[in-house]
């Protein structure tokens, strides 16, 4: 069985300052990890492997430096690693993102399950897994909290919705987005890091996974960014306290009469 | 023994006089039952208060110090309450001063590396702050998220880092305090050396809040390093586990910044407090190996050694945790232990002994033969690179409560006796308080204890600071 996983490589956004002016975020000093929702994914497909046997490949499109996120995988138990990195690709959308990717994984070629994180911390869209699906023309289940089965044809999976949760048989292969619940991810090994450290990350380009150019990197990106703002959070509190029994009276009017001010009740 | 007074309305007035009516807390049990404890969970350590105050700045609390002399009314510094011997517990009632209010950093000098804060600033806030400069304050309590820097020095608190860093007392190279009959005076400065008269500084770091109360701090900052690296390295048994430690430090050539030891029932606790997980059932005792650096490839070259040292001496696996996220998750499950064990199992008395560090081996086996000779659980868990260990001693289920009172005791004498036949000490960095002090003649000796009570009446004649706390003078 063949499994791939894409991931990304993001800012560690566990203690991150924004720019109050701009909006955006304050990049120096912040190290870049594996967007921890991806460390999921990786788990899922150590432990299917483990199950299942078969091989896991990592995938991920960003700047020459993301090969360190793609070995952080290796460490964990993947088996290789294949960087997507070019000029072309820069600026890029979740659409031309997961258009990429899908180029990619068709390259990588006969692929059985194709497990993605819930989502990224830095974008935080969700959309890069499904638009994967859709380029590639397969199913795909989001929110997914067990893969309980993975038969020669089929892939058995419980996924999380509004109110409970839906258990799917989905054709093979297919793509799976996994949320925080499907398992607790490893840490990487000391044999998995020198394992890691000595991986060769092949490099992709648009030649090597034969993408079109104009849906490449910001110009081949639809979205548009008009602006971003930070949302202002303001507390507006007010103490009341009785000094006395007699003063509890007075001060229920009082906080009755505050929260209607404020149209809470 | 002193006889010390009640506190009345009268002298409640004084204090407010001198605080403001805000910064008193008097006639409130709801609140003063907060003050009346540290993390000592058992209630026959806990004292309330008569009247807890927050001054906010030295000349308010010298004040206070000279209205307390005056009216024969005990006064007890408390910082965040994180302690564990009963420091900051007012056993004779009286006064409680709060920090709170004291909670400035004043200065951060870069061009000498030295910070400037007030008592009341929380630990991890001044490395959070500082950090941006590439700058950081070595000490490193379990509690650093909630433990206050005046705490840290009154306890010259020890924790994770001091194999490669030593413990709070080094970094503390000047102090504003108030003595105990309220004058203001100052020790040392920004400055590396220092040898003028004895070193009433070191002497004051440490005394638990008996000889004076700190306002100002000037603390040794060094350069941060821009790379860490933790090994969490499971192990079949506690026994192989800690008999790598000795050989980790002297034949690999490094220094570690920290190595953490923690047994079964230590580290399953801490998981399952934090809802985590570990996928190693074969696992007996777990040691997190921290090392720092500044340079990422020396670094890694480190690691790998010292990790190929784990794997030769037993170690079923070894896990690396190389960035801010897995760091903390490696750490929060052993910061975590105590309070965990506090949950599950409130009956215990944590020890902190301290043995040198080839003895680990010897005195773990005494723990267990201790804990099955009394019938009481002991896990342990502690800083195994300097050889304190967190021995806590856990009531079993069925055993009664009077029995426990009973059996108590004499763990801690076998557990003690030990201790020192290894020449090591009952307490690495919790400190005597109240909880220990009764050990104190067969810790020291007789005359060390005589000498400790001269010293204290010579900075508090009226015996008005903390009594009762490491001896009783």
């Amino acid at each position: 069985m063949k499994i791939i996983v894409p991931i990304k490589q993001v800012p560690e956004t566990s203690n991150v300052k924004m720019d109050p002016e701009t909006g955006t975020m304050i990049r120096t000093g912040v190290e870049p990890i594996v967007n921890p929702l991806d460390l999921y994914a990786i788990e899922e497909a150590v432990r299917l492997k483990n199950q299942y046997g078969g091989e896991i490949v990592a995938v991920t499109m960003g700047p020459p430096s993301a090969h360190k996120a793609l070995r952080e995988a290796i460490s964990m138990g993947c088996d290789e690693g294949i960087l997507l990195s070019d000029k072309k690709f820069a600026g890029a959308d979740t659409w031309s993102t997961s258009y990429v990717l899908s180029k990619a994984i068709e390259k990588i070629g006969n692929f059985d399950i194709i497990l993605c994180g819930e989502r990224a911390t830095d974008g935080d869209t969700g959309q890069v897994g499904p638009g994967i699906a859709a380029w590639l023309n397969i199913p795909f289940s989001t929110y997914v909290s067990q893969i309980s089965e993975v038969t020669e044809t089929k892939v058995t999976v419980k996924r999380i919705v509004e109110n409970g949760y839906q258990l799917l048989d989905v054709e093979r292969p297919t793509l799976i987005t996994v949320v925080k619940e499907i398992n607790f991810p490893r840490l990487p090994t000391l044999d998995g890091k020198i394992k890691a450290k000595q991986a060769e990350i092949p490099v992709w380009g648009p030649e090597e996974i034969t993408a079109e150019s104009e849906h490449l990197g910001l110009k081949g990106s639809p979205t548009r960014v008009v602006k971003i703002s930070t949302p202002k959070v303001s507390r507006d509190g007010e103490r009341f306290s009785p000094k006395t029994d007699g003063e509890m009276e007075e001060v229920v009017d009082c906080i009755i009469r505050f929260f209607e001010e404020k149209e809470i009740i | 023994m002193t006889e010390y007074k009640k506190v009345t309305q009268e002298i409640v007035d004084k204090l407010i006089n001198i605080v403001g009516e805000r910064n008193v807390i008097w006639n409130e049990p709801d609140k003063l039952e907060n003050y009346s404890h540290d993390e000592i969970t058992d209630k026959k350590y806990a004292q309330m208060p008569d009247v807890a105050v927050k001054p906010k700045n030295a000349q308010e609390i010298a004040e206070i110090m000279k209205l307390a002399n005056k009216e024969q009314v005990p006064v007890t510094p408390r910082g965040a309450g994180s302690g564990l011997s009963g420091g900051a517990v007012p056993i004779y009632g009286g006064i409680v001063m709060l920090f709170d209010r004291m909670n400035k950093i004043l200065e951060i000098d870069k061009t000498n590396m030295m910070a400037v804060v007030e008592p009341g600033v929380i630990t991890n806030e001044l490395n959070q702050l500082i950090e941006p400069d590439g700058l950081f304050f070595a000490g490193y309590p379990m509690s650093v998220e909630s433990c206050y820097i005046g705490g840290n020095l009154a306890e010259n608190a020890g924790g994770g880092r001091a194999v490669k860093y030593g413990v709070t007392g080094r970094y503390i190279m000047g102090l504003e305090f108030v003595t105990p009959e309220g004058e203001i005076l100052n020790l040392g400065g920004k400055l590396m050396k220092n040898v003028v008269g004895f070193d009433l500084l070191k002497l004051l770091i440490g005394s638990e809040g008996t000889l004076g109360i700190f306002t100002k701090v000037i603390i040794k900052l060094l350069p941060v390093p821009k790379a860490r690296v933790d090994l969490l390295v499971p192990f079949a048994d506690p026994e192989t586990a800690i008999n790598a430690v000795p050989r980790i430090m002297t034949e690999s050539g490094i220094i570690p910044t920290a190595i953490e030891f923690m047994d079964k029932l230590s580290f399953e606790t801490s998981y399952k407090f934090l809802n985590e997980h570990f996928s190693h059932d074969d696992a007996g005792a777990m040691l997190l190996i921290e090392l720092d650096g500044t340079d990422p490839e020396v670094l890694e070259k480190e690691y790998e050694m010292v990790g190929k040292l784990c794997q030769d001496n037993g170690a079923l696996e070894v896990y690396i945790a190389d960035n801010h996220t897995t760091i903390e998750r490696v750490w929060r499950v052993r910061r975590n232990v105590a309070e965990a064990f506090m949950v599950y199992s409130p009956v215990q008395s944590l020890e902190d002994i301290v043995v040198p560090i080839g003895s680990i081996p010897k005195i773990l086996k005494d723990i267990k033969t201790i804990a099955e000779k009394h019938d009481v659980l002991i896990p342990t868990y502690g800083h195994a690179g300097d050889g304190n260990l967190h021995a806590t001693v856990v009531k079993k289920q069925e055993m009664s409560l009077e029995k426990w009172e009973e059996t108590l005791p004499k763990v801690l004498l076998d557990l003690y006796a030990k201790t020192h036949e290894y020449g090591g000490s009952i307490s690495g960095e919790h400190g005597i308080g109240h909880k220990r002090k009764k050990y104190m003649v067969d810790s020291v000796g007789a005359p060390a204890v005589e000498l400790m009570k001269r010293i204290k009446r010579a900075f508090d004649p009226n015996n008005i600071l903390n009594p009762g706390k490491i001896i009783d003078a």
